[in-house]
């Protein structure tokens, strides 16, 4: 009477080497310290027993006999859906080097996990698709002004690393007027214009951080200004503000963002009477480059009771409007969304909008420009190399504008209206990906932005192991192992906030020293925007379409 | 000493550099130590020149262009007459360089040896990159007035001195930005100094650079001829001095460290966190792999928390795993009697009718064979127990005495319930008595069972046919009623012919009565579940030469019970749908004709119900029931084929559960559905511990040996994988109250790595989610 096999292996069955990370496990150095099971946040890997099963023949005639041995292992989970995501946490924690993940190259899993759950895979980080290459690392700074300019010493000289955050009027639009004395006279006011450093901390929600990480890198930011005084910004993101925070002095460093879903505003307007500062700027939301065409994700797991009171709404998945409803066109963004939110902080504090990359971008920067009322404080522009906390697949890998070209298209259609620099241009999209943000700065500067924003670098800083070649990339799942995009609180409490802070100080001290040593060669002691001269390429298509110099 | 007087014009004419200089060379050669020169902005006047004996050489230079006095060499003097272009003492050797009036950009710009005295101020960068060979005279720089902005910039070594005279309203004697790079040497500074370098300490002076200052000063201002500044210039509350800082120094982090800027300025604007009003945090930061509650996931001894697979297929739940390890304990007694509390009929039931489901699951297949679950039942045929007091003053009445009645009273009896079985039958049984084959059941096994169940105390009344009258007064007379009359009434299809078929309860019944029917040879059954299995065996004890099944579905009866009609001869067909029974046999819709001279039918029984009200039935003519088994009157409860047929297993399930109830009911407790536990998942019974033995080992193996080959899924073995494999010794096991062996885990130890759960045989250890659902707990 034999049992009915609930373990055959059918065709159909998910296994090991379906998966995209695969444990790669050695039992000879394996103590059985239990360490890395106990670090894996993903529960992807368990001890099991294996069994030793050695049939031996001795001596000159066939003689069998057979030793039985089951030894207990660490072995992968095998799932239709929650697997391993290579975030290495087993390896970290190995004693021995007995265990670590590596990328299955002939994973079938993007096919399975659809045939398998009828759901379209979704997951934190940046595109994973690597299609075409960086276009700014094609780029170098090739004009030397060493022979031609007076020379600048990084060390020596005092540079000027500042950018624009409000609306910049040209010179005849300002309202001086020359007194009978000789002496210059204010007839009105001009727009409220902030300038910053050249970097703004970019646009990661209460939600999508945990609460460590969202507070250390305020906390950065002002350490940044008190300490080290380098202006650095950071935007809200869009899941609110700490009322604490609203309230307290350090407010004059945080761009307020407020996206198609609103979060946490009413606890802003409501503070408003105790704010002893007003925020550093406000930012309108209207899409993202990760996911462009849709409105912010926050997955149920994430909206924890605090994440619940300070965004105003009850346990489930968050989904944010692709659009503003109630705004139809960029046009009636200007005249709504710019005037309600002017008006907010009595026009004393710039505001600003952020868009993802798109092929129609110039029309829209070209209707900004327009601007009658001197109440658009900057365009922001994020292209698809930008990060997420949570997003479709097919959203972060298929949809997108890359940022270099279609920012050089907007600075240069302003160029061509002599309006240039009258509404800052703001890039972002994988700024700094490549783990130099001086670099890719710079250069999106000397294509004509006024500065840049990054958000996932910063995670990067801060001990996000996550890559854009499929490791972690688990933002989503709340599970995140090193606490930062997790509201879960044994995952959060791993996170040490003062060395978080540290590190972002630190990054942006050594980005500060890089940025000077590229604004010296170049002989600028401010920000070059727009100075495509010091750029070559020796990609002729990129010196083709963005107008530098083509070398080789 | 010759000198020679040089005027740079000849007839209006300007003498370039080269000719200038060469002149020099040539003046030199002759002798000439010393020159007067009027200069027109020539460059590189005063060195690198020497004399062949070592003479000194003297310049009076007016109107110089840049870098007079350059690459001067010790025993040269240059004095110029008013002020200078830039760069004068550049790259200064050993030269002493008077400058009566204001010097140009980089003066003393690496100057690395010799003095440079200027009775004025000079411009940016003055005393940049100064340096000091430890085998000259470091180089001195002595500056009246004040210098230009990024002085002294990468200075190495050497003492510059700024007198900053007539300067005392400048915000800096030593301009913005000074000293940035500086490494060596040392800067006095008389006057303001604002914008230094990080690079250098601002520092008061000593009684060392006093005497230093007050001879120099003296030798300075009698150079550039202003002794009577001295006393002025040496009032050295003053002065202040600039030095480098060391390497150690300039590599040392000056920001504040986080945790104190955290603490004392961030929580003191936001008191203690900015989001310290919704979610409380101390900050401690916990390792990646931690204890108690940081832990991820949690270790839990869920011994005997689900059902093993055996117990959890038997219909009656009897947990098999449980029964084995009282074997394993030396309680082989405990082990049989065990079985009791579950069911009257171990041996004719799990024994020798049931199709044995827990063997059908048992984990052991998985390995070799399956437990022996019959043969352990045949062990309790024979276990005799003493007879059941009566301890409670409640009554039971059961009618009908099947595996269901029988089971039902047994278990009252045994809990000491006053019981009383009605049978119409002349002796109870039922079915087992009345209608199994003696092939499936014997003689000797039904009666040691039923002897036992007589023996308890359970008062019989048999020849009892229940009236409506007398079920009414029994109502009246017991505390409750438990109705387990069976199904009787057999199931007959009326197709044309119908009259000719033979019912085959009542064809089982006869043969077991001892009536042999003559049936003939060629016999048709319609029907092939077991009872029709049962009527095939009778059949050919009845003289059948051959028994035909025939159904319109795959067979319902069990593999064991075809397989033993086929070993008969019988032929089972299907799908065969019955057009009609003639006196040939039966004719198909097909039009097949299976000739027979007897037709049988055996497609099920329903029961006889005529001792109840109409509208006790429902619609089917069944019982009304209620989840709980339990009919419109609360104290009367239905189990058995009466509610509906199916295996024996059922039927004394049932009766148990009916026999529960009652007690509830008595007792004033909740009656239950009987849900089980949930089955132990498969995987986590690790049938690697286990070596497979051959099928013929198996067969040779007692049922009391058992013990070797059972799993124990769900209960632990106490074998102590788990308490030596712990890699923290978190687990400790001790014997609680009643005598049973308890695991734990201390949390304080734990990991929560489930190393435990991984080892364990049994599958007791489970691993439960520890984060998972404390999200919100630190939220305000």
């Amino acid at each position: 009477m034999a049992p009915i096999d609930t373990r055959v292996i059918k065709t159909n069955d998910v296994a090991k080497n379906d998966l995209k990370w695969q444990i790669e496990y050695n039992p000879q150095r394996c103590t059985l310290c239990g360490k890395c099971c106990a670090a894996c946040t993903f529960n992807a890997i368990e001890f099991k027993v294996e069994r030793r099963r050695r049939v031996k023949s001795t001596g000159a005639l066939p003689k069998p006999s057979v030793t039985w041995e089951a030894e207990p292992v660490v072995k992968q989970i095998v799932r239709k859906n929650k697997n391993c995501v290579g975030c290495g946490m087993c390896q970290k924690v190995c004693p021995n080097e007995a265990i670590k993940p590596v990328y299955n190259d002939h994973n079938r899993m993007d096919v399975i996990y659809r045939a398998e759950n009828a759901e379209s895979p979704k997951r934190g980080g940046r595109t994973n698709l690597h299609t075409e290459g960086r276009t700014l690392d094609k780029i170098k700074i090739g004009r030397i002004s060493q022979m031609t300019d007076p020379s600048l010493d990084a060390m020596r000289h005092t540079f000027d690393v500042l950018a624009p955050f409000g609306r910049v009027l040209p010179p005849e639009k300002l309202p001086f007027t020359v007194d009978e004395n000789g002496n210059l006279q204010m007839n009105d006011k001009v727009p409220n214009t902030r300038w910053i450093y050249p970097i703004i901390i970019g646009d990661m929600s209460i939600g999508a951080l945990s609460t460590r990480m969202w507070e250390a890198v305020a906390m950065a930011v002002a350490y940044l200004n008190e300490v080290v005084g380098l202006p650095v910004r950071m935007c809200s993101g869009e899941g609110g503000m700490p009322l604490k925070l609203l309230k307290s002095r350090y407010l004059k460093y945080m761009i307020l963002q407020i996206a198609s879903g609103h979060f946490g505003w009413d606890r802003i307007i409501n503070a408003m009477p105790e704010m002893t500062e007003d925020p550093a700027g406000v930012l309108i939301k209207i899409g993202q480059g990760a996911k462009p065409g849709d409105g912010g994700l926050l997955m149920a797991k994430k909206v924890v009771r605090h994440i619940q009171e300070i965004r105003g709404v009850p346990k489930s998945d968050l989904l944010s409007p692709p659009n503003h409803q109630g705004l139809y066109s960029i046009e009636e963004s200007v005249q709504k969304m710019f005037l309600s939110m002017n008006s907010a902080f009595k026009f004393r504090v710039p505001v600003a909008i952020k868009v993802a990359a798109s092929v129609t971008s110039v029309s829209v920067y070209n209707n900004l420009l327009r601007d009658p009322y001197n109440i658009v404080g900057g365009f922001f522009l994020d292209g698809i190399a930008g990060g997420t906390g949570a997003a479709h697949e097919v959203s972060l890998d298929h949809t997108g504008h890359p940022i270099v070209s279609r920012l050089r298209d907007c600075y240069l259609a302003a160029v061509h209206q002599g309006k240039q620099g009258q509404i800052p241009l703001w890039a972002a999209g994988g700024i700094g990906m490549n783990g130099t943000l001086a670099a890719d700065a710079f250069k999106m500067i000397c294509l004509g932005a006024n500065g840049v924003f990054t958000g996932k670098l910063i995670l990067q800083i801060a001990g996000c192991i996550g890559n854009d070649y499929g490791r972690c990339n688990a933002c989503n799942t709340g599970l995140c192992p090193v606490g930062i995009t997790t509201q879960n609180k044994t995952l959060v409490d791993r996170l040490d906030v003062d060395k978080v802070a540290e590190n972002i100080v630190n990054y942006f001290i050594a980005t500060d020293t890089e940025l000077k040593k590229l604004l010296a060669p170049i002989g600028n002691s401010s920000l070059p925007v727009g100075r495509s001269d010091a750029l070559v390429t020796v990609d002729k298509n990129v010196a083709t379409r963005l107008e530098i110099q083509h070398v080789c | 000493m010759k000198k020679y007087i040089i005027d740079s014009l000849k007839d209006n004419k300007r003498l370039s550099t080269r000719e200038l200089l060469q002149i020099i060379y040539d003046k030199m050669a002759e002798g000439y130590t010393s020159f007067e020169i009027t200069a027109s902005g020539q460059h590189d006047i005063g060195g690198p020149l020497w004399t062949q004996d070592g003479s000194p050489l003297e310049f009076e230079l007016k109107n110089p262009g840049q870098r007079a006095g350059s690459m001067g060499m010790p025993n040269t003097k240059i004095t110029i007459d008013g002020s200078a272009p830039a760069d004068v003492g550049w790259l200064n050797s050993g030269a002493e360089i008077i400058l009566k009036g204001d010097g140009g950009d980089t003066t003393a710009h690496c100057a690395a040896s010799g003095k440079i005295y200027v009775d004025g101020r000079v411009g940016t960068r003055s005393g940049a990159l100064m340096k000091h060979d430890p085998k000259y005279p470091a180089p001195e720089f002595w500056v009246l007035k004040n210098t230009g902005s990024f002085s002294f910039e990468f200075m190495g070594g050497g003492t510059a001195v700024v007198c900053g005279l007539d300067c005392e309203n400048f915000p800096s004697v030593i301009g913005s930005r000074s000293c940035v790079g500086m490494v060596g040497g040392t800067i006095y500074v008389r006057g303001n100094v604002c914008d230094l370098s990080n690079d250098v300490y601002l520092v008061d002076i000593d009684e060392n650079d006093k005497e230093f200052l007050s001879n120099g000063l003296k030798e300075f201002l009698e150079k550039i001829e202003r002794p009577e500044l001295y006393q002025k210039l040496t009032d050295f509350s003053q002065w202040k001095k600039i030095v480098a800082k060391t390497f150690e120094e300039r590599k040392a982090n000056h920001l504040i460290p986080m945790k104190d800027f955290r603490l004392n300025r961030w929580f003191k604007e936001n008191d203690g966190g900015i989001f310290s009003d919704v979610y409380e945090d101390d900050f401690k930061v916990y390792s990646i792999v931690n204890k108690g509650t940081h832990r991820l996931r949690y270790p839990s001894w869920d011994n005997y928390t689900q059902t093993a697979p055996c117990e959890s297929h038997c219909p009656i739940g009897i947990p098999t795993q449980k029964r084995i390890n009282l074997i394993k304990n030396g309680k082989l007694k405990e082990a049989l009697e065990m079985m009791l509390d579950y069911t009257p009929f171990p041996a004719c039931v799990c024994g020798k009718l049931c199709p044995n489901l827990c063997m059908e699951e048992c984990s052991r297949g998985y390995v070799d064979e399956p437990i022996k679950f019959d043969a352990l039942g045949m062990m309790s045929r024979d276990v005799k127990l003493p007879q059941f007091a009566t301890t409670k003053d409640k009554s039971v009445a059961v009618i009908g005495s099947g595996v269901a009645g029988l089971s039902a009273a047994w278990m009252l009896k045994k809990k000491g319930y006053r019981v009383t079985v009605f049978e119409e039958d002349k002796e109870i049984g039922g079915k087992l008595r009345q209608v199994i084959p003696y092939e499936r059941l014997s003689k000797d096994c039904l009666d040691a069972e039923l002897e036992r169940i007589k023996a308890s105390g359970i008062n019989f009344s048999v020849n009892t046919k229940i009236t409506k009258e007398l079920f009414e007064n029994i109502k009246n007379e017991y505390n409750a009623v438990i109705v387990t009359c069976g199904a009787h009434n057999p199931v007959v299809i009326p197709f044309e012919g119908h009259e000719k078929l033979i019912k085959g309860l009542d064809f089982l019944k006869n043969v077991k009565n001892g009536i042999k029917p003559n049936i003939g040879e060629k016999i048709v059954v319609i029907g092939a579940g077991n009872a029709a299995m049962d009527v095939i065996i009778e059949a050919y004890n009845c003289g059948a030469k051959k028994v035909t099944a025939i159904d319109i579905q795959k067979p319902a009866a069990f593999d064991k019970e075809i397989s033993h009609c086929k070993a008969l001869g019988a032929e089972i067909l299907y799908p065969c749908f019955t057009e009609k029974v003639t006196d040939k046999g039966v004719l198909l819709k097909d039009g097949t004709l299976l000739e027979a001279d007897t037709v049988i039918i055996s497609i099920g029984d329903r029961p006889k119900l005529d001792f109840v009200e109409s509208d006790w039935l429902n619609e089917r003519g069944m019982l009304k029931l209620n989840e709980f088994k339990q009919t419109i009157d609360e104290k009367v409860f239905a189990a058995g084929d009466v509610i509906k047929q199916g295996l024996f297993t059922n039927a004394i399930a049932d009766g148990n559960n009916a026999a529960k109830n009652v007690i509830n009911l008595f007792e004033g407790k909740p009656l239950e559905t009987f849900e089980k536990a949930p089955m132990l998942p498969r995987d986590k019974v690790k049938t690697e511990y286990y070596q497979g033995l051959s099928p013929l080992k198996v067969q040779q193996i007692d049922a009391w040996d058992e013990k070797e080959r059972c799993m124990s899924c769900g209960l632990c073995r106490d074998c102590e994988m788990c308490l030596e494999a712990c890699p923290e010794q978190a687990i400790s096991k001790f014997v609680d109250v009643n005598g049973n062996v308890v695991y734990t885990s201390n949390e304080e130890r734990c990991i929560g790595c489930g190393l435990c759960a991984g080892v364990c045989p049994c599958g007791i250890w489970q691993m439960k989610d520890n984060f998972e659902n404390i999200d919100d707990l630190a939220s305000i």
